[in-house]
């Protein structure tokens, strides 16, 4: 019964204008930013390496494919949140906007499987966004800037060869999938506790917002923080970039973000057996 | 056998009780209105036989299973509208009953989706999106989607608010068709009294979240006084002979050439032996008591 129920809230959310615009969004800016790449990404290079002109030389295609797969990556690490929130948010809160939780809590379904179902309907979207943004960014990437090595500039220079970074980049966005779940079953959660689709998706921006600044204050103050706040591991994306991979901070930060999810997807259900419907 | 029975049930919001020990009994085949002013606690009452609310106190049995024990299986056997008709206005009416259909594992061919449509007069604006629909349309569908999986019992919440003279007796005739025809169980919740009076077989009143008066609507109409109104040839000279009987203080008024009385039922035949036999004419007796007067008489009592 439960894939009848995802069934029809996957209707639901693609038949919605907003999860449309969230697809539309991925798709327009992903080819902007490589077209501007194109045109002026060797003036962004040489900006973002000025530090480093003076002691080394930079040959080869390094504005290419690979590298603007990473650079979209870590640029709409911000935006991508929010257009996932606009259909986590609303998912539940919608129902009750609209009234519509009457016709469908009145089914011979359990509430549990009606909740697990438009839980799955998150996951799905929130994925989704993130598959196309991978496939966008790849392959448009490629086709328009070709292929080359990938230069990181973090806290050490990491130059990547080209065999070693189609399973970086899968893994990156794939634990940025596992990131934007978080992001969707936070706003899930905040979507089964009121009436009105704003209110989850602002409380959920306020809080990426809140605990990212937090998070980015380096204080010993807020070292507890750093340890449990997803948006501290919501950049585990980034360990894969590593000349070598830190299994154990990857998996750490999986694991907690994993609990979010779990969290919040319990909290959900316990929140909407006991919620009496007044809408 | 009971389709439905309510016990002692009880909803407290905070300090305020919306439903206060309400018992209620609606037997398989009855049209049961129920009846009672805004705020009386019948849209609760409703949400809580349909589980959309956990009662504070008592029971909702249905078809003699507890609901809290077997909330599936039972809402698969019930049919509802709940106070507005509500539905996902960004999808067409067809689409819509298709989806609902599909979570009540009803029959969601396109031949039944079109017959239900037709059945409420939707069936030209099937591939409409619903927010395109005005309130009387959006009511009919909720009427079809109410029956899309032939449920044994039907609830029905205003089902006739914002329809149209015509479109009022159509639903009406469709409920006296779903009772009679097809054995429909329907809870017949309105605010609309002659619509009750009309198709109701049994009723119950409540105000302040308890039942006032329950009981078979003839029965109910047919206790206590009642306005009769008595058309003689010669009005003054019957005024006056009833002036001289008990039932001096009975009479309420006098309209071209009627005189008005409140009587109850067994004393119509003695007034009229009465008249009778001083030699005045009488040319009609018609005893009134509507759903609307009886429900306000109740309504007006303090409880």
């Amino acid at each position: 019964m439960i894939l009848t129920v995802l069934r029809v809230e996957l209707t639901k959310v693609f038949s919605k204008w907003r999860t449309i615009i969230g697809f539309l969004v991925i798709a327009v800016i992903v080819p902007v930013v490589i077209v501007a790449m194109k045109v002026e990404g060797m003036r962004f290079f040489q900006y973002s390496t000025q530090a480093l002109q003076d002691a080394f030389t930079f040959t080869g295609n390094l504005m290419n494919g690979y590298t603007i797969s990473y650079i979209i990556l870590g640029m709409l690490y911000i935006h991508v949140p929010f257009l996932t929130t606009l259909v986590a948010g609303d998912i539940l809160a919608g129902e009750a906007t609209a009234g519509t939780y009457r016709v469908l809590l009145t089914r011979p379904v359990s509430r549990f499987s009606v909740v697990t179902a438009k839980w799955m309907a998150s996951m799905v979207y929130a994925n989704l966004l993130v598959l196309l943004m991978a496939i966008l960014s790849i392959v448009i990437g490629l086709l328009v800037l070709g292929t080359g090595e990938l230069l990181v500039v973090r806290s050490q220079i990491v130059i990547l060869a080209q065999d070693d970074i189609i399973w970086r980049l899968a893994s990156a966005y794939a634990f940025a999938a596992l990131s934007m779940s978080t992001v969707a079953a936070i706003a899930f959660l905040f979507s089964s506790l009121v009436e009105n689709a704003i209110g989850p998706i602002m409380t959920t921006m306020g809080i990426i917002i809140v605990l990212t600044i937090l998070s980015s204050i380096d204080t010993p103050l807020f070292d507890p923080l750093r340890k449990v706040a997803f948006t501290s591991h919501m950049i585990g994306w980034r360990f894969f970039f590593d000349q070598v991979v830190d299994w154990s901070r990857v998996s750490t930060s999986a694991l907690v973000l994993v609990g979010h999810i779990v969290v919040c997807f319990i909290a959900t259900q316990f929140i909407m057996h006991r919620k009496d419907i007044l809408t | 056998m009971n389709v439905i029975e309510l016990r002692g049930l009880r909803k407290k919001f905070g300090d305020f009780t919306a439903v206060d020990g309400l018992d209620i009994t609606v037997r398989k085949g009855d049209i049961y209105g129920f009846l009672g002013p805004n705020g009386a606690g019948k849209s609760t009452t409703i949400r809580m036989m349909l589980s959309l609310i956990r009662p504070t106190e008592g029971t909702v049995r249905l078809f003699g299973e507890p609901l809290a024990e077997h909330r599936e299986a039972l809402l698969s056997r019930i049919g509802a509208i709940v106070e507005r008709p509500d539905f996902y206005n960004y999808l067409t009416a067809y689409r819509n009953l298709e989806m609902l259909g599909r979570l009540s594992r009803a029959d969601v061919s396109r031949a039944n989706i079109m017959r239900l449509l037709g059945v409420v007069g939707l069936d030209t604006r099937a591939m409409s999106k619903v927010k395109t629909f005005s309130h009387g349309m959006k009511q009919r569908l909720g009427i079809a989607q109410a029956l899309l999986h032939n449920p044994d019992l039907i609830v029905l919440d205003e089902p006739t608010t914002g329809l149209d003279p015509q479109g009022m007796v159509d639903i009406r005739e469709l409920i006296l068709d779903l009772s009679r025809t097809h054995c429909k169980t329907i809870f017949l919740s309105s605010h609309i009294l002659p619509e009750v009076e009309l198709t109701a077989t049994r009723m119950v009143i409540i105000n302040k979240g308890k039942a006032i008066v329950e009981g078979a609507v003839q029965d109910l109409l047919n206790a206590g006084r009642m306005k009769v109104t008595i058309d003689v040839a010669e009005p003054e000279l019957a005024t006056a002979s009833i002036q001289r009987t008990p039932f001096a203080s009975r009479i309420v008024g006098n309209a071209e050439g009627a005189i008005v009385l409140l009587l109850e039922r067994a004393e119509i035949a003695n007034l009229v032996q009465h008249l009778s036999s001083e030699g005045i004419a009488i040319h009609s007796v018609v005893p009134v008591r509507s759903l609307e007067e009886y429900f306000l008489d109740l309504t007006r009592i303090p409880s």
